[in-house]
């Protein structure tokens, strides 16, 4: 398993950038500070004026009780088949360059392509995830554009009978931005395949094409524009990533490529019917970068028409630059593009059948709206219940815990906090673990009746996520079962008292604290083995006891 | 081929043509159409008359399909793509309104493949009539902008 613990077990990205951004804007230095401050310096550039003298972390509140944001998000989704989409090159993220090719992703004269069932199975999965109503006949068509990463001159991909539409996704958002819950429109999701990576060299005046990525299925889902702000935005671009994961149709990996957000947003003031000029937001490969480069443009865009300058927001496609906090222009838009679709002539029509899309529903493993409402409805707090329901394996895990009949809250705080911090030290994935989810429910169980102590408990933990083995065999193997007996705790602590005359002395003189002295002394006395209530409830009474 | 070739030249046609091919594909391939009266579909078929065809502008055509043309070209290509409009033209007369449409022509099933991967062995073959290899990569054009 190479999957790390940013994937699996910490929240997303997002959450966890967000949290830090949150918490940073709160003190000092603010990200929205420096957005803001990058801001006024371009606009300075262009036009003299002063940069905006409040750089409250507020700032953006403050906009956003003049102007509205509309922001729709298109997505596209690496297909994690075994092979392309319309032909049988293997489909392998980081194989050597332009060695997974054949006449077909090549678009060589005569070859013709064959969808691969697969393709479809995952589409009508994700349409059905999404909500959406499926269209039982669709077909392809052609989008022709010319451009190196594209052998055919045309990318094959569905134009107006897309195979789902008319979905929508439900989402919470994380209590340090607000709480709440939302949901999102799902316009449509259509397959398509993906062309060729380009490269460019900073040196040289040629770039570099590596085609083993051109024929790769996608899925690309398109939302309405029903999110507002970055945090919107991210968290639905999260919710696109869980789900995937869910699925099991992508790693939804950023960083590779495989789940790609493009955002489209504008601005209009409160109370105007008209959407506002559309920009284009590329080249977010965090959720954290897409919620603060959204930020960024509506601060950017509501400056421009508080100057009486709306007419400088123009249709182009701009790029979020992660050094410099800010987007800037990639290319303006001279009219709509021209892709000239129509119906690929050498693809028959998809047709499903309604039995064959009962049984994919069926087989639809229980997705992350779901399964958060239902921890909520264990009683879990809205933080746990976002922790455990963002990764599917841990989520999987907590699962079996709690099937083993362990105590809810216990579980949840065991994988939250000790378990999540060893699995971040180690690099690990919940899956890579050795304690099996019937081991944590054994020593769940084991400190809840008094076998053990909380704190052998957190030892034995730590022993067994590393060598594996049974909570039982521990216990046994190094005689760590708790002391409950009362005349035995009263016995140790009977000695170390008589071995302490002089601390005994100062608690008795008023120093009370000093019982945390004798509860330690007893603890180590005991190997950590003591009832700690026990022997606490016992020591207060030793040591007030008048002689 | 031949049909590939001339959806290809229609659908890099002028602005207005687009539209009536796009009326027609979109009439003819979206589901709800099968719940559009007769009467309608009648509409279409009388709207496509080849009068409302305009002739093609040679030179746009060249530029969406990146091929430079000369003035006599241009020329000798004009007469030719209106002959191939032309045709469409007379198909579109057909009245087809008591046909069902069909979004692509039927094919017995079967038509999906396995997921299993298959390394194409001649892959040699295909490198080497690249005409510009950088090691393992194509060498192509420095280019920042799409579209
Ligand atoms: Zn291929």
């Amino acid at each position: 398993m190479s999957t790390t613990l940013l994937r699996t077990i910490q929240p997303n990205h997002f959450t966890l950038l967000g949290t830090a951004l949150f918490r940073r804007n709160r003190t000092t230095t603010t990200s929205r500070h420096i957005s803001v401050r990058c801001l006024g310096s371009q606009t300075a550039s262009s036009q003299p004026r002063t940069a905006p003298k409040n750089h409250g972390s507020n700032k953006l509140d403050e906009i956003l009780r003049d102007y509205e944001a509309v922001i729709g998000i298109e997505t596209h989704v690496q297909l994690s088949t075994s092979t392309k989409a319309f032909c049988t090159c293997p489909n392998t993220y980081g194989s050597k360059p332009n060695t997974s090719i054949c006449p077909v992703c090549m678009g060589l004269p005569g070859a013709l392509p064959v969808l691969s069932s697969k393709v479809v199975d995952f589409g009508v999965r994700l349409g059905l995830a999404l909500n959406c109503g499926l269209s039982l006949k669709s077909k392809f068509d052609r989008k022709q554009y010319f451009y190196p990463d594209l052998p055919k001159g045309y990318q094959i991909s569905q134009f107006d009978v897309p195979i789902a539409s008319g979905g929508y996704v439900d989402v919470d958002i994380p209590l340090e931005f607000g709480g709440g819950h939302r949901r999102f429109g799902i316009t449509r999701v259509h397959m398509e395949e993906d062309a060729g990576k380009l490269l460019h060299s900073d040196t040289g005046d040629y770039s570099q094409v590596d085609l083993n990525r051109a024929g790769v299925p996608l899925l690309e889902i398109v939302s309405e524009p029903d999110m507002r702000s970055g945090i919107e935005a991210a968290e639905y671009g999260s919710e696109m990533q869980r789900i995937v994961r869910y699925l099991g149709v992508s790693n939804g990996n950023m960083q590779e490529g495989s789940l790609r957000c493009d955002v489209n947003i504008s601005i209009r003031p409160i109370g105007q019917a008209q959407f506002g000029t559309k920009v284009e937001i590329k080249n977010l490969n965090a959720f954290s970068a897409m919620s603060r480069a959204i930020d960024y443009e509506i601060t950017r865009q509501a400056l421009l028409y508080n100057q009486g300058q709306a007419d400088q927001i123009v249709t182009e496609t701009r790029l979020w630059d992660e050094g410099a906090q800010k987007t800037v222009t990639m290319r303006k838009k001279e009219g709509l593009a021209d892709y000239r679709y129509f119906p690929e002539p050498d693809l028959p029509e998809v047709i499903l059948t309604q039995e064959y899309v009962d049984s994919i529903r069926a087989s639809l493993p229980e997705l992350p709206e779901a399964k958060r409402r239902r921890y909520e409805a264990m009683g879990l707090g809205i933080q746990d219940v976002l922790f455990l329901a963002n990764d599917v394996s841990v989520a999987e895990y907590f699962d079996q815990v709690i099937g083993k009949g362990a105590d809810v809250k216990s579980a949840a705080n065991w994988l939250m906090s000790d378990i999540a911090a060893y699995l971040k030290n180690e690099e690990l994935s919940i899956s890579d673990v050795k304690l099996t989810p019937q081991e944590l429910a054994e020593l769940i169980a084991a400190i809840k009746d008094e076998t053990i102590s909380g704190k052998i408990g957190k030892q034995i933990l730590f022993e067994l996520l590393a060598k594996g083995g049974t909570v039982q065999g521990m216990i046994k193997e190094k005689d760590l079962v708790q002391i409950t007996d009362p005349v035995e705790i009263e016995k140790m602590i009977m000695k170390v008292i008589s071995e302490s005359p002089k601390q005994l002395e100062q608690y008795r003189s008023g120093r009370t604290k000093l019982q945390g002295f004798f509860a330690g002394q007893v603890m180590k006395m005991s190997k950590g083995k003591a009832n700690p209530a026990l022997l606490n409830k016992i020591l207060l009474e030793k040591l007030d006891a008048k002689e | 081929m031949a049909t590939r070739a001339l959806l290809a030249v229609l659908s890099a046609s002028p602005p207005r043509m687009i539209q009536t091919k796009v009326s027609t594909f979109s009439s003819s391939s979206s589901l709800s159409f099968q719940r559009h009266s007769r009467r309608i579909a009648r509409c279409f078929s009388s709207d496509t008359n080849p009068s409302v065809l305009q002739p093609p502008d040679v030179s746009r055509l060249a530029e969406t399909a990146r091929i430079s043309l000369t003035p006599s070209e241009i020329e000798e290509c004009g007469a030719k793509i209106r002959q191939v409009i032309h045709w469409f033209g007379q198909l579109q007369q057909v009245d087809v309104s008591c046909v069902e449409p069909a979004i692509r022509a039927e094919m017995e099933g079967g038509n999906l493949r396995e997921d299993a991967p298959e390394t194409f062995e001649n892959r040699d073959s295909i490198r080497a009539s690249i005409p510009s290899f950088d090691e393992v990569y194509l060498k192509v054009p420095k280019v920042l902008n799409k579209e």
